[in-house]
């Protein structure tokens, strides 16, 4: 049922662009797979927070005849599934999608034929398609963790890096790799340094754990990593999607917060943080005046204060995913 | 950067019965706004300016709450929702300070570049100030103070800001004890300039006059600071021209050196504090380029990172007697002497937490005098009388430990050890002394009780309940004071008589408070070594000392005489023989010539001394 209900969100997001579509389905999906029975009717759902009219009736239709018509009829879709494909390659999202569509792009051999017109990104990410697809272990992440951990404290032990995502919630498998960086000598008010950046960078790829760069800016590295065989290694391991943010220390622990997601959780959070007074963003949180202008951004010295500020118990990154 | 005045309160969501949101208007930064009840969500009040002006920088002064948010509005408007942001809500204390009460009375200056743009490039007539406090259900939370300062002038801004700039810049982030948290004296550092701002505009007769000369006169008998500049511009005439002096001498305070009035004023509070006030601002010039987020992050962690700065003053009591802690104190009937608002509030009101009774004088039925340093009056006429005299930090004490502690170990015997002298605390110190007008050296000529006074305010704020049931007593002292004020007032005119009780104190930063509360005793607690014997100052004497011969020789109960006279027994001249000594030998026989330091070494030894060992001879 929750697939189903996914599935519905994905194809708002890309077929049809409707991020707030894609939202509510998101957050029916999650509150589905919450709750502790198996759901017997749309009514039943109907009470849950995020389950609404529309959604209950395609529960009711999906339990009465254990499919649903508007998925069969997405399925069958030629548009909507060859979209939902191509933007599984990275570096091409829904619009990039549906334009390599309306060319008569369909599946993986045309996105070949017409490489030259792929940017870098689109590039790298039709070489290494097949590999993205591929989950990483955990047993991965922790390899890749420690190992970025390392090289970090060599290019210079005051970095603070952390893998926040999924994996940090505790996931046995993760998508991509997610690193959030900072360093005491870069803060908001400082200018940008890009070098602490690229410096990590640099070092990564000397070490050649990088093999890729997607695109490199002053504070976000996007690009391809992947572990080196070691003897007890039984098979290479695959190039991995890697990101690496650098981040200002006073605001990094926001951004800890919102890249660890989960992003229903995030949602669930800023929401109660509003009830409280609060608008809470990547970078900061910031209480809101009676005019509802936000104040001044909040010392915030790790995830806790956050919770704190906005009087919810915390929450292990483990306990949040919603 | 003139302050812009306040003219009343329009309107305020609650306000406690003794801290009304009307102490806002005073100048009296001790006094402060606090809502009627704890735990109330949030609270506000709206002030009227006297008109409509810009606003280009606020000072705030914290009681508890954890969010402050400043919006503007006119009083035309007809809408509350009328009002516009100029300082967004920003934070005074973390959720967790909140929850401890601990830092409860942070000062935060806004500068222009903090205050919403748009908004502050407008004028308006009327601020509301909205605080916040989401995090303790306990506390009554307000603000002590808020100070707007419209733009500044170009002939008044060198005048006015680059003393409060060195000002901050001479003192040095220094490190208090962790009990003491960051805790800072709420605006005591606007004490001094306070009195600028008193001195130089407070002059120019303001619509608000009746308030204003209250707020002085409280601040006068309380605040030490507006007190000593005046007079100590003052004793440089003689005594006896006082009284004609009078205006014109409170005139020439209108002009002082840009350095004196916050430094001569208010010194010794100022290096208490500033310490805590550098912090606030301390990596950047205090008020106008830090920006807010890196100001919070500084005043927090500051706290935080706090090693502990000395060796604790005191080796932990031992013999602590578990009592309630209302009753710690029962039965102590206590005199405060040498200590400064808002310290001594904030002392005087832990110890009345601790069931202990307060007396503004000594009575017979006193049992202690809370004492800063040795050499107060009240000090010598207390250890007269026979009653205990100990350290303030037998209240601290107590009151951190919640313990009864004995108030032997405390006793003020002038035995401590000075081995605490660190090298911030002697810088400090002789900023506090620089500061001085160098006769102060001898007033206050030990390095002890100047130290001690600096410790005072690092281990001071633990709890501010306390001044929940202080405050009935609060409102009495200030009624005793406006009292005493008037009276002093109306003694002016007869000055010789005040000039006696004035003038010594007026120099000492401590003592003004006790100067006032005891001017209707027939004498004074001062010694009068040199009583009835009258003096002429003859010649031109180095360093202002003559100024300071005055001043003793009044404090001693001497008289001066203005000009030769066959009254006069004693010349003291600092140019050795004159032929002119012989002439007015020939005329008084009984005359004595003698070098200053007869008196400076009476003033030292604080007795009566010879004057043989220091005649000046042919």
């Amino acid at each position: 049922m929750v697939f189903f209900v996914s599935e519905l969100a994905n194809y708002e997001k890309n077929v049809n662009r409707a991020i707030h579509k894609y939202n509510a389905y998101r957050k029916a999906a999650s509150v589905i797979a919450k709750y502790p029975q198996k759901i017997k009717s749309g009514t039943e759902a109907k009470k849950l927070d995020g389950v609404g009219a529309k959604i209950a009736e395609k529960i009711d239709e999906f339990l009465a005849t254990g499919k649903l018509r508007k998925l069969e009829k997405i399925r069958n879709d030629d548009t909507s599934s060859s979209i939902n494909f191509l933007t599984r390659v990275t570096g091409i999202g829904p619009a990039a999608a549906r334009k390599f569509y309306e060319e008569g792009v369909r599946n993986l051999e045309d996105l070949k034929k017409i490489e030259h017109k792929l940017n870098h990104h689109q590039q790298i990410g039709l070489k290494y398609f097949e590999e993205f697809e591929k989950r990483i272990p955990r047993a991965e992440m922790q390899k890749m963790e420690a190992l970025i951990l390392k090289e970090l404290d060599l290019v210079d032990p005051e970095y603070i890096g952390t893998i926040c995502g999924s994996y940090r919630r505790g996931a046995e498998s993760s998508g991509d790799i997610d690193i959030l960086l900072t360093h005491p000598d870069f803060t908001s008010q400082s200018e940008k340094q890009p070098k602490l950046l690229h410096a990590v960078v640099d070092h990564l790829e000397s070490i050649g754990f990088i093999t890729d760069t997607l695109s490199k800016g002053d504070t976000k590295f996007m690009g391809v990593c992947q572990l080196q065989t070691e003897e007890e290694d039984e098979e290479e391991y695959l190039h991995r999607r890697i990101d690496i943010r650098l981040i200002p220390k006073d605001q990094y622990f926001c951004g800890v917060l919102y890249f660890t997601g989960s992003d229903i959780f995030n949602k669930n959070m800023r929401t109660h943080a509003l009830e409280k007074g609060f608008t809470l963003n990547e970078y900061t949180i910031r209480p809101l005046g009676v005019t509802g202008m936000a104040g001044e951004p909040l010392l915030v010295d790790s995830e806790k204060d956050v919770f704190d500020y906005i009087q919810w118990k915390y929450r292990e990154p483990k306990e949040r995913s919603e | 950067m003139p302050e812009i005045k306040l003219k009343h309160i329009v309107s305020c969501s609650s306000e406690d019965n003794t801290h009304k949101a009307d102490n806002l208007l005073s100048s009296d930064t001790y006094r402060k706004w606090k809502a009627a009840r704890p735990g109330e969500k949030q609270v506000s009040v709206i002030l009227q300016l006297e008109k409509e002006e810009q606003i280009h920088s606020i000072d705030i002064g914290n009681e508890g709450s954890a969010f402050i948010e400043v919006l503007v509005g006119h009083s035309t408007s007809v809408k509350d929702q009328d009002f516009e942001v100029l300082l967004v809500t920003s934070s005074f204390m973390s959720p967790t300070e909140s929850r401890n009460g601990t830092n409860t009375n942070r000062v935060r200056f806004f500068g222009p570049s903090q205050l919403v743009k748009a908004t502050a490039q407008e004028k308006w007539d009327r601020v509301k100030i909205v605080c916040s406090q989401p995090y303790s259900k306990s506390i009554a939370y307000g603000i002590t103070f808020i100070k707007l300062h419209s733009p500044p002038d170009d002939n008044d801004a060198p005048i006015t800001t680059p003393p409060k700039l060195t000002k901050l810049g001479q003192f040095r982030v220094k490190d208090e004890s962790p009990s003491s948290g960051s805790n800072i004296q709420p605006g005591s550092l606007f004490f001094s300039r306070e009195s600028t701002a008193k001195s130089s505009t407070g002059l120019k007769v303001s619509p608000q006059n009746d308030r204003l000369s209250y707020a002085t006169a409280a601040l006068k008998s309380d605040g030490s600071s507006t007190h000593s500049s005046p007079s100590s511009t003052s004793t440089q005439q003689a005594p006896v021209k006082r009284k004609f002096e009078f205006s014109k001498e409170r005139l020439e305070v209108t002009g002082p050196p840009p350095k004196k009035p916050s430094s001569s004023a208010s010194a010794e509070s100022n290096s208490a504090t500033s310490k805590s006030k550098a912090k606030t601002s301390a990596t950047a010039s205090p008020i106008s380029t830090a920006s807010p987020g890196q100001k919070t992050s500084d005043k927090r962690e500051s706290p935080k990172s706090k090693p502990e700065p000395k060796p604790k003053p005191k080796p932990k009591p031992k013999s602590a007697e578990p009592v309630a802690f209302n009753r710690i104190m029962e039965g102590v009937v206590f005199v405060l002497s040498g200590f400064q608002n808002p310290f001594r509030a904030e002392l005087r009101d832990k110890a009345l937490a601790m069931g202990a009774r307060y007396r503004p004088d000594w009575t017979p039925d006193s049992t202690h005098l809370i004492c800063a340093f040795a050499n107060t009056p009240k000090y010598s006429q207390v250890k007269a009388a026979g009653g205990m005299i100990v350290r303030k930090d037998w209240v601290m004490d107590c009151h951190k430990t919640k313990q009864k502690i004995s108030f032997k170990r405390y006793l003020m015997d002038g035995s401590e050890s000075s081995s605490e002298s660190e090298a911030e605390q002697d810088e400090s110190e002789e900023e506090t002394q620089k500061t001085k007008t160098p006769e102060k050296r001898h007033v206050t000529p030990k390095k002890q009780p100047i130290k001690e006074e600096e410790e005072d305010y690092g281990g001071s704020t633990d709890a501010e309940g306390a001044e929940d049931d202080a405050s009935g007593m609060d409102t009495e002292d200030e009624l005793n004071r406006v009292e005493m004020e008037s009276r002093r007032k109306k003694t002016v005119k007869e000055s010789a008589g005040v000039v006696k009780d004035e003038d010594p104190y007026g120099g000492s930063t401590d003592e003004n408070t006790d100067a006032e509360e005891e001017e209707d005793k027939p004498i004074p607690e001062l010694p009068d070594f040199l009583k009835g014997k009258r003096f002429y100052l003859y010649g031109k004497f180095p360093d202002n000392q003559k100024r300071q011969l005055q001043r003793y020789i009044i404090a001693f109960n001497g008289a001066i005489e203005d000009y030769m006279s066959e009254k006069v027994q004693f010349v003291i001249t600092s140019e050795g023989w004159d032929e002119s000594f012989e002439d007015a030998l020939m005329e008084n026989g009984s005359l004595s010539f003698v070098k200053p330091s007869w008196i400076f070494a009476i003033n030292d030894r604080q007795k009566m001394l010879p004057y043989q060992p220091y005649t000046v001879v042919p």
